[in-house]
């Protein structure tokens, strides 16, 4: 094997490797296009709330963040542990006020306080949702070793949270 | 008496499962206020009890029942989320393309946004009442910024930072800048020629400040303490004179200084006294040093022309 022929089949091997880089996702694909769009249904009855209505783009200009706190600022502290803490807090209240939350749910932080807000349906009784309340707020300001605080606001049925059907 | 202990032998074996029925119909007759018990033993053949919707007794909205003059303090006294059923305003958020914004009831976006309604301007200027007995009066004569330089000449700058995490360290902390006026301090020609090259260019000649920025401590008490030990250090050391110090010559000045230099010499001769006691003498001095020190423009030429007309009594142009 001459030398030309090795420095021939290196560059081939070099080729294939960089398309063999480029063609493997290692993160996780966006989908800026569909993220957060619903589409239209031929009877048109598919209930949005006001949060749904508006892609992400709209986030600064027709609504807001939901999550409030000072991670993103320049210089700001526990980037990474704020939002898996977020992430945690989301995935505890979905699975605790299981079809309760009528809204997206809404983490603001001050200090060391973390308040947590949304809308719950009442289709509990007031005793359930006192007990779930104390339950959440008591473990996960054990967990997060935080001051956490529920704020919630109650609506009698699911058509107070619809902003328009599509 | 054999069948007496049979029949109750009897009872006792009928009664058992009879009792155990009896707790689970207790289990499943709970009424709708308890939580659910997980059934592990799926009974089969048994549907499930299909649960009637919650309908809750809701009362009005506290809004509805409030004075015009209530304390609003004590109804909202702490920051806390929106909450339309407290809130007696008419506030509406949300972009509709045709039509009225969405109104409060069930809207997220006013439970985002941060509020100001525990600091409205009543309850401010309650707090200042109740704090300021925790105030001091401002010293009555440090009553100009002269006088506050005069007695307070160090300047010492940090900044706090408030994070909404649950750490309350932020290494920018610890940083400390102490700012001084050179004139502030007591310094001699040499001292504070020699305290102007320890310095370097923490020095400001516009301002005639220096600047001291201690950071290389983990903490900002360490950090003030280190910055006020360099101004102690820097200053004593100003006023130490090495004896290499005395080797210096015309050649290693940093600035023309016209008692060191020929130029004195000169006027000296000519005159034939010491060169305090010649007229104008002091104008020429100023003269000559602008024009060494600041080099030549048509200013200093011009008002060096004028100061050697003076010291020899020569007519001045009037051009």
């Amino acid at each position: 094997m001459s030398i030309n022929n090795i420095k021939q089949s290196l560059f081939k091997l070099s080729q294939f490797q960089q398309h063999t880089k480029y063609a493997i996702h290692t993160t996780a694909a966006c989908h800026k296009s569909q993220a957060g769009r619903y589409r239209i249904t031929p009877k048109k009855d598919f209930p949005l709330t006001y949060e749904m209505a508006n892609p992400p783009h709209q986030i600064a200009h027709r609504k807001s963040w939901n999550s409030w706190n000072t991670s993103s600022t320049e210089g700001g502290l526990r980037t990474s542990e704020t939002a898996v803490e977020d992430m945690f807090i989301r995935k505890f209240m979905k699975g605790t006020w299981h079809g309760l939350f009528m809204s997206e749910i809404i983490i603001k932080r001050q200090h060391n306080m973390i308040r947590i807000a949304g809308i719950v349906l009442q289709s509990i009784s007031s005793r359930k949702m006192y007990f779930l309340i104390g339950y959440t707020e008591e473990l996960l300001s054990f967990w997060l070793q935080c001051p956490t605080k529920l704020e919630l606001q109650t609506v009698s049925d699911k058509k107070d949270v619809v902003f328009k059907y599509i | 008496m054999s069948a007496l202990a049979r029949i109750f032998h009897k009872g006792l074996v009928r009664n058992i499962p009879k009792s155990i029925t009896f707790y689970s119909v207790t289990a499943e007759k709970k009424d709708d206020d308890e939580f659910r018990v997980l059934n592990l033993k799926v009974t089969k053949g048994r549907s499930a009890q299909r649960r009637k919707p919650y309908k809750a007794n809701i009362l009005p909205p506290r809004t509805t029942q409030m004075p015009v003059d209530q304390d609003w303090g004590s109804v909202w006294p702490g920051p806390r989320t929106f909450h339309p059923a407290t809130v007696p305003l008419p506030i509406r958020q949300g972009y509709v393309e045709k039509g009225a914004s969405p109104d409060k009831y069930g809207n997220p976006e006013l439970m985002k946004i941060p509020n100001f309604l525990h600091v409205t301007p009543p309850v401010v200027k309650r707090q200042c009442e109740a704090l300021k007995k925790f105030c001091t009066p401002w010293p009555k004569t440090l009553d100009t910024d002269e006088k506050c330089e005069k007695f307070f000449p160090i300047e010492v700058t940090y900044s706090s930072y408030c994070h909404s995490s649950p750490t309350i360290r932020d290494p920018l902390a610890r940083i400390v800048t102490l700012k001084m006026k050179l004139s502030s301090l007591k310094l001699d020609d040499h001292a504070r020629d020699k305290f102007r090259r320890l310095i370097g260019d923490r020095y400001d000649e516009k301002t005639d400040t220096f600047t001291i920025v201690t950071d290389r401590c983990p903490t900002r008490k360490q950090n003030y303490e280190y910055a006020m030990y360099l101004l102690t250090a820097v200053y004593h050391e100003s006023w130490a004179v090495e004896p290499w110090e005395t080797l210096k010559s015309e050649a290693d000045m940093e600035y023309y200084d016209w008692n060191n230099n020929a130029s004195k010499k000169t006027v000296e001769q000519m005159f034939k006294k010491e060169a305090k006691d010649i007229e104008n003498i002091n104008e020429y001095i100023t003269a000559v040093s602008s024009l060494m020190n600041e080099g030549e423009s048509d200013y200093t030429v011009n008002n060096y022309g004028l100061a050697v007309r003076k010291l020899l009594n020569l007519p001045i142009e009037n051009t």
